[in-house]
């Protein structure tokens, strides 16, 4: 069936898409030409000779509604009631815009036009891949109103032009696929940079999720032109190309330990008394700031793009990044922590894990929870600088950012467990006073397994008794 | 289309983290909290793959993969056990239960990815028909 419906087919080489284009357009054909080159295949439907459709495979598709919503044309409820709807097709998704009238007719056919002539504009520069041509494939109900072949092509053969002009003048590096980011320490008041309008609006949606591609489909903006802009916006140290492979490395690396701190804060709980809680909440802390240090050493901005760097320079980078903070902390709140020593780029806890040898009963649980209190900011204070030097405001900066503040409920979860069991053991003692009843702490609070829940099963005998 | 994966922990760090890595890799992923809202998603969303805990509340995973195996329309779909238990018992009982592989926690992203890619080969083959458009629901029958 389908070799009986293709009635054309060869290489890009032998025949370009521009005259094949040209040829099906002259012959009125109708049907869908099939152009591929790697990974990627365009597929153009025609109905007598003039464009009515097209698709593209093997890129990720922009998502429009999105966009839409980034530049304030549409609202995110809206967006979501129509993406759902529509399935991820533009097309659909366009037109049910319209329909609702989110959007007019004019511009739903301008931004199809405009996506038709960006995609064959990057279509006409591939130099090897095949194409067929098949009849009757076309679908029934485009929404598009039919394109001039000729005038179609002379706009893309222009933009075409406009990034062979680009390439030629340096700037290799950007693609239709580039995604781009603000850098961490550019300013807010983009008004104040003496930018041209289209360059601020491009800096604008570079934020780390949008490739090139559909920066210059929300823009409706010819790729070229968005890719001279951000050329320039990085000339100007502005914004940066993200690393899409580094990324994914960087948030595997970081996925790892955070699933690592979880899985010891899992472990460690229910532990049969306070101090032992307490004692499994600073392994998990510590741990969780060394992964985070030894995943800075090999992530950190200031270490990128030099090859192999020695140890030596990533322990004096950490130190001069980490130590003073935590000197501060101790100085400042937490002084159980001077016990902790910060070498080799690593935090060393054990002195405080041992402490249990040179102290015992209420001030040892008094260290070890001033010990947790303060790994946890330094915790805190660690994952926010790292996050924001090595991946910014940026789509994967966001996820990870969710994703800790999630572990750091569970660990909050954690601590509070303790800090009800406090109270309660403060209360209890305080009316223990006024009875002048002499008791021991744990005496006092018995069945410590009993707080995380904070059902108001766990009471001490007496205090039951009262709730009855 | 994209293929589904439901993700079965009581942490919400780890299934945020495993949704992350996978939709990372084009992978849409549900998640549940718990054994019987996962019963409750298998049968509305037909998952291409199941990752499931061990240690659940309500009902644990071992019950909820012997609950899948039994149901016809279901017993084809690949559960992948996600637990820190690793002691030889505990695997020999998650492949008694039925599970198709088993991965230890604290795992690794890129093992899991690999994992996970392994067997959601060819998973359109796989998925169950949905059958709300005939009026048959499907159902997961257990007992407590």
């Amino acid at each position: 069936m389908e070799q009986q419906d293709r009635i054309m087919d060869g290489d890009l080489q032998t025949l370009g898409l521009q005259s094949i284009l040209k040829m099906l357009a002259l012959s009125e054909k109708t049907g869908k030409l099939f152009v591929s080159s790697g990974p990627e295949t365009l597929s153009v439907s025609l109905r007598k000779g003039q464009i009515v459709g097209l698709h593209e495979e093997g890129v990720a598709q922009a998502d429009l509604l999105a966009m839409l919503c980034l530049v304030g044309k549409l609202d995110p409820p809206r967006a979501q009631m129509i993406r759902e709807l529509a399935q991820g097709n533009m097309q659909i998704a366009l037109a049910m815009l319209v329909e609702r009238g989110w959007m007019s007719a004019d511009e739903m056919q301008h931004r199809l036009e405009f996506a038709v002539t960006q995609s064959i504009s990057h279509a006409l520069r591939w130099v090897n891949g095949r194409f067929a041509f098949h009849r009757q494939l076309i679908p029934l109900d485009s929404k598009m109103r039919p394109l001039d072949v000729d005038s179609v092509l002379l706009e893309a053969l222009r933009q075409a032009d406009e990034w062979e002009e680009i390439v030629a003048g340096g700037v290799t590096q950007l693609t239709r696929t580039t995604v781009a980011r603000w850098l961490p320490e550019v300013s807010k008041d983009v008004g104040s940079l003496g930018l041209s309008q289209d360059c601020i609006e491009v800096l604008c949606l570079s934020n780390g999720e949008l490739p090139l591609q559909a920066v210059s489909l929300v823009l409706m903006t010819p790729e070229a032109r968005v890719a001279r802009n951000m050329a320039r916006l990085l000339e100007l140290k502005l914004i940066e190309v993200v690393d899409t492979a580094l990324e994914t490395e960087l948030q595997g690396d970081l996925s790892n330990i955070i699933i690592k701190g979880q899985h010891i804060l899992a472990q460690r709980r229910n532990s049969p008394t306070p101090e032992q809680h307490l004692l499994g909440l600073i392994t998990t802390l510590s741990e969780c700031i060394n992964g985070l240090l030894i995943h800075h050493g090999r992530y950190a901005r200031h270490l990128r793009g030099r090859g192999h760097v020695p140890q030596d320079d990533i322990v004096r980078y950490l130190d001069r990044r980490f130590a003073q903070k935590l000197h501060m902390l101790t100085k400042q709140h937490y002084p159980i922590l001077d016990t902790a020593t910060f070498a080799y780029g690593q935090l060393d806890c054990n002195d405080i894990l041992t402490l249990n040898k040179v102290v015992k009963g209420e001030q040892l649980e008094e260290f070890y929870w001033e010990a947790v209190q303060g790994l946890a900011a330094f915790l805190r204070m660690i994952f926010a600088e790292l996050l924001q030097d090595e991946v910014g405001t940026s789509h994967t900066g966001r996820q990870l950012g969710v994703a800790w503040k999630i572990f750091l409920s569970e660990i909050d979860h954690e601590i509070q467990q303790y800090q009800i069991y406090r109270a309660r053991r403060n209360v209890q003692q305080a009316r223990g006073r006024e009875s002048m009843m002499p008791s021991s702490p744990m005496s006092i609070v018995q069945n410590w397994h009993g707080v995380p829940e904070n059902n108001g099963d766990y009471l001490s005998p007496g205090t039951g008794r009262r709730s009855i | 289309m994209e293929p589904t994966v439901l993700v079965v922990d009581d942490s919400p760090t780890v299934r945020k983290i495993v949704q992350m890595t996978l939709q990372r890799e084009h992978i849409r992923v549900i998640t549940a909290g718990d054994g019987l809202s996962a019963l409750t998603s298998v049968a509305d969303e037909m998952p291409a793959l199941i990752l499931l805990d061990i240690q659940l509340p309500r009902m644990d995973g071992y019950h909820i993969c012997q609950v899948i195996r039994k149901n016809l329309q279901f017993r084809q779909i690949p559960i992948i056990m996600l637990s820190g238990k690793d002691g030889l018992f505990d695997k020999m009982r998650g492949r008694l239960a039925g599970s198709t592989e088993y991965l230890t926690k604290p795992f690794d992203s890129g093992e899991l990815v690999r994992t996970v890619k392994k067997h959601l080969v060819n998973w359109q083959e796989r998925v169950p028909v949905r059958q709300e458009s005939m009026g048959m629901r499907p159902r997961l029958r257990y007992r407590t």
